[in-house]
C-alpha cells in the first residue's frame, strides 16, 4: 500500500469530527472516495476472498473472481498448490479466461495471439517469437521473465483461499486475529467442503452499506418481518457482537431458545403482523455446530461475509461496482461428508436467503432505498451511528451499531481520513 | 384439446401472479408437489440449489402470505411473456417446456428485463383439473438485477 501519499484537503475534510458517529453521506457517492478505496483498501495490504479449494480440485482448474474491479483466476497448480493471477494478458491486455470456470490444461492462453504462461503466471512462449525466416517478431533481448502475469499472493485457511495485491502483507492468520480465526474455523474446522450452488445479484448502492447491514444487528428485529411475524427471530435472543482489535472485522451470533415472554421493545410495538408457517419443513433446523448458536454471521475486512443461519451456510462476497452499486455472490456450500438429510436441510433453508431470500430480500430492498436516500445530499450530511453509544466495543446485546463504528475505524485510517481515534 | 387445457393452465398461472390475487398462485399446484427456481448456472452444474424452492402447496401459501403481509420492498408491476409450450405425454403426467420473459416495472415506471427463462413443467390432472406436480424454473439471467419478490 502506498503509505506515502498525503490524502488532499477534501478528504480529510469531510469526517467533520473524530471517532465514527457521523459517517458522511459523500463515502458512498464520491467517485474519488471510490477511486482511493480501490486503491488503498482492495488494491492495497488486504486480503481478498476468492473462493473455496474445492472450487477447483483438479491441477489446471480455474476459477474467475474480482477483486475490486480487478479480474483474477483462482487455479489449481499440478503440485495441488494455488496460484491465483490477474486475468490479463501481459501483450495487449485481453481477457485471457471469459467463462466462469473451466480447465486450462497445462497453461494459460491467451485467446487473442496465442501468448502462453504457466499456471503460476510466467511466460513461457508465443507464435512467431523468431519470425517467418529471420523477419519480424521478437527481439532476441526481449526479457520473458519480466513479462508474466500480474501474480497475487495467496492463502488458504482450512479450505477457504484468499488473495492479495500486495506480496509483502502480514500472514492472513495474522491479518483476521486470534478471535476471528477462532470463529472462521467454527464453520471452516477442517472438513471437505463441497459447493451446493451459486447466487449472484446486483444491489445498486455502495458496497460498504452492504458490509455495514451485516455488521447491523439493531436491524434485523426490525426489518425482516418474515422473521418477526413468524415468530423466528427476536432482539432478545442470547446474543454476542464481537469486534477485533483492529476493527475492521467483526462475528454477530445469536442462539435461540433462551428468550421468555414478551419482547421489551420499550413500550415500542414494531409493525410486523402475527402468522404462523402452514408448512414449518422449511424451519427444521439440525444442531451441526458443538454450541447452540443459531445464526452467526461474521464479516471480513474488506468485503467478505460468512453466513451460517440454522443449516444454510454461504460466503457472500461483496463486489464494488462504481460508487452506487455492486454485485453480491453467493457461494452456498456444505460439507463433503452431509448425509442426505443434510443435503435437504440445505437447499429448502435457502429460501431465507439469496436474492428471493425471505430475510435478505427485505435486505437488498432497503439498501437500495438507502443509497437512492441519500445521492445528491449536500456536503456535510451524514449517517448518525449512535445506537448503542458511541464506542466500538463488544456486546452481548443487539441494539447496537458499535460493528459499523468499528469498521468505519479502520477505514478511515486505511483512507487517510483524518484520525479516527483523535 | 389438452394442448389447449395447458395453454389455459400457463396463462391462468403467469395472471395469478401479474394480475392476483397472489393467494391463487399455491392452488396450481397438487399438494405435494416441487416448485424450484434455479439458474442455469446451477443446473448445468448438476447443483440443485435455488432462489426458491417449495415442496408443499403449504410452503407455496407461505411464500405467498409472506410476500403480500412480511416483506419490505418496494412496488413493482410483474409481467411475464410467455412462449408456445412444447408438451409430451410422459404416462405420469405431461411434461411441458415452454420458454418465459419475465419484466419488472419500478415505482418511477422504468421497466426492465428481470430474467429469461425456460418452464419446464410436470402437469397431471386431479378432479378433472391440470394442476402442476413440478414446476421448475430454470432461468439464464444469474446475474439478478436487485431482488425477486414475486414468484416467477
Amino acid at each position: 500500500m502506498d503509505g506515502t501519499q498525503t490524502p488532499d484537503k477534501s478528504e480529510t475534510d469531510i469526517w467533520s469530527e473524530a471517532g465514527t458517529t457521523r459517517v458522511p453521506f459523500q463515502v458512498y457517492q464520491d467517485a474519488d472516495i471510490y477511486a482511493q478505496e480501490l486503491k488503498r483498501i482492495f488494491y492495497g495490504s488486504s486480503w481478498n476472498y476468492v473462493g473455496l479449494e474445492c472450487e477447483i480440485p483438479e491441477p489446471g482448474d480455474y476459477r474467475r473472481n474480482f477483486i475490486g474491479e480487478r479480474e483474477v483466476l483462482m487455479i489449481r497448480k499440478d503440485d495441488g498448490g494455488l496460484s491465483v493471477v490477474e486475468n490479463r494478458c501481459a501483450h495487449r491486455g485481453a481477457q485471457l479466461c471469459q467463462a466462469l470456470s473451466g480447465n486450462a490444461g497445462s497453461a494459460i492462453m491467451c485467446p487473442y495471439h496465442q501468448w502462453t504462461y504457466t499456471l503460476d503466471g510466467e511466460l513461457t512462449g508465443m507464435p512467431f517469437k523468431r519470425g517467418i525466416n529471420g523477419k519480424g517478431g521478437l527481439n532476441p533481448d526481449f526479457d520473458m521473465k519480466a513479462h508474466g502475469l500480474v501474480t497475487l499472493r495467496v492463502e488458504s485457511l482450512n479450505g477457504v483461499v484468499f488473495a492479495s495485491f500486495d506480496h509483502d502483507v502480514p500472514e492472513l492468520k495474522e491479518y483476521l486475529g486470534p478471535d476471528m480465526v477462532k470463529y472462521f474455523t467454527r464453520i471452516f474446522n477442517g472438513r471437505g467442503l463441497r459447493v451446493v450452488g451459486y447466487e449472484r445479484q446486483v444491489i445498486d448502492c455502495n458496497w460498504k452499506l452492504q458490509m455495514e447491514n451485516l455488521k447491523d444487528p439493531y436491524h434485523a428485529g426490525i426489518l425482516h418481518l418474515f422473521l418477526i411475524s413468524f415468530g423466528l427471530f427476536r432482539l432478545d435472543q442470547e446474543s454476542k457482537c464481537l469486534v477485533d482489535d483492529s476493527k475492521g472485522h467483526s462475528v454477530l451470533m445469536t442462539a435461540k431458545g433462551t428468550e421468555e415472554g414478551k419482547e421489551d421493545t420499550g413500550g415500542v410495538r414494531i409493525a410486523a403482523p402475527d402468522f404462523s408457517l402452514t408448512d414449518h419443513e422449511l424451519i427444521q433446523p439440525r444442531l451441526e455446530f458443538p454450541d447452540n448458536v443459531t445464526l452467526s454471521i461474521q464479516t471480513l475486512f474488506p468485503s467478505i461475509i460468512i453466513q451460517a443461519q440454522c443449516n444454510t451456510l454461504a460466503t457472500r462476497q461483496v463486489i464494488p461496482k462504481g460508487p452506487g452499486s455492486h454485485e453480491l455472490v453467493w457461494t452456498f456450500f456444505g460439507f463433503e461428508d452431509d448425509d442426505d438429510e443434510m443435503k435437504d436441510l440445505r437447499l429448502r433453508q435457502a429460501n431465507l436467503m439469496g436474492s428471493a431470500g425471505y430475510v435478505t430480500l427485505d435486505d437488498a430492498e432497503a439498501l437500495e432505498f438507502s443509497q437512492v436516500g441519500l445521492s445528491g445530499s449536500p456536503a456535510g450530511e451524514a449517517a448518525v451511528l449512535e445506537i448503542g453509544g458511541t464506542d466500538c466495543e463488544s456486546n452481548d446485546h443487539l441494539v447496537t451499531e458499535s460493528l459499523i463504528r468499528g469498521f468505519y475505524m479502520r477505514y478511515r485510517d486505511i483512507m487517510g481520513h483524518g484520525k479516527a481515534g483523535a | 384439446m389438452t394442448l389447449r387445457r395447458i395453454e389455459r393452465l400457463q396463462l391462468s398461472y403467469i395472471s395469478a401472479i401479474d394480475e392476483g390475487p397472489l393467494d391463487n398462485w399455491p392452488h396450481f399446484f397438487t399438494d405435494k408437489c416441487l416448485y424450484t427456481v434455479v439458474s442455469r448456472d446451477n443446473f448445468d452444474r448438476g447443483m440443485e440449489l435455488g432462489v426458491m424452492r417449495f415442496e408443499s402447496v403449504g410452503m407455496l401459501i407461505d411464500r405467498a402470505t409472506a410476500t403480500q403481509h412480511a416483506a419490505v420492498f418496494a412496488p413493482r408491476i410483474i409481467r411475464h411473456l410467455l412462449g408456445p409450450a412444447m408438451v409430451d405425454d410422459t404416462g405420469e403426467g405431461y411434461r411441458s417446456r415452454c420458454n418465459v420473459a419475465i419484466y419488472q416495472t419500478s415505482p418511477d415506471g422504468d421497466t426492465m428485463l428481470l430474467m429469461t427463462a425456460i418452464y419446464n413443467d410436470l402437469i397431471v390432472e386431479q378432479d378433472g383439473v391440470l394442476k402442476f406436480k413440478e414446476k421448475r424454473v430454470i432461468y439464464d439471467t444469474h446475474r439478478i438485477p436487485d431482488s425477486i419478490v414475486y414468484p416467477l
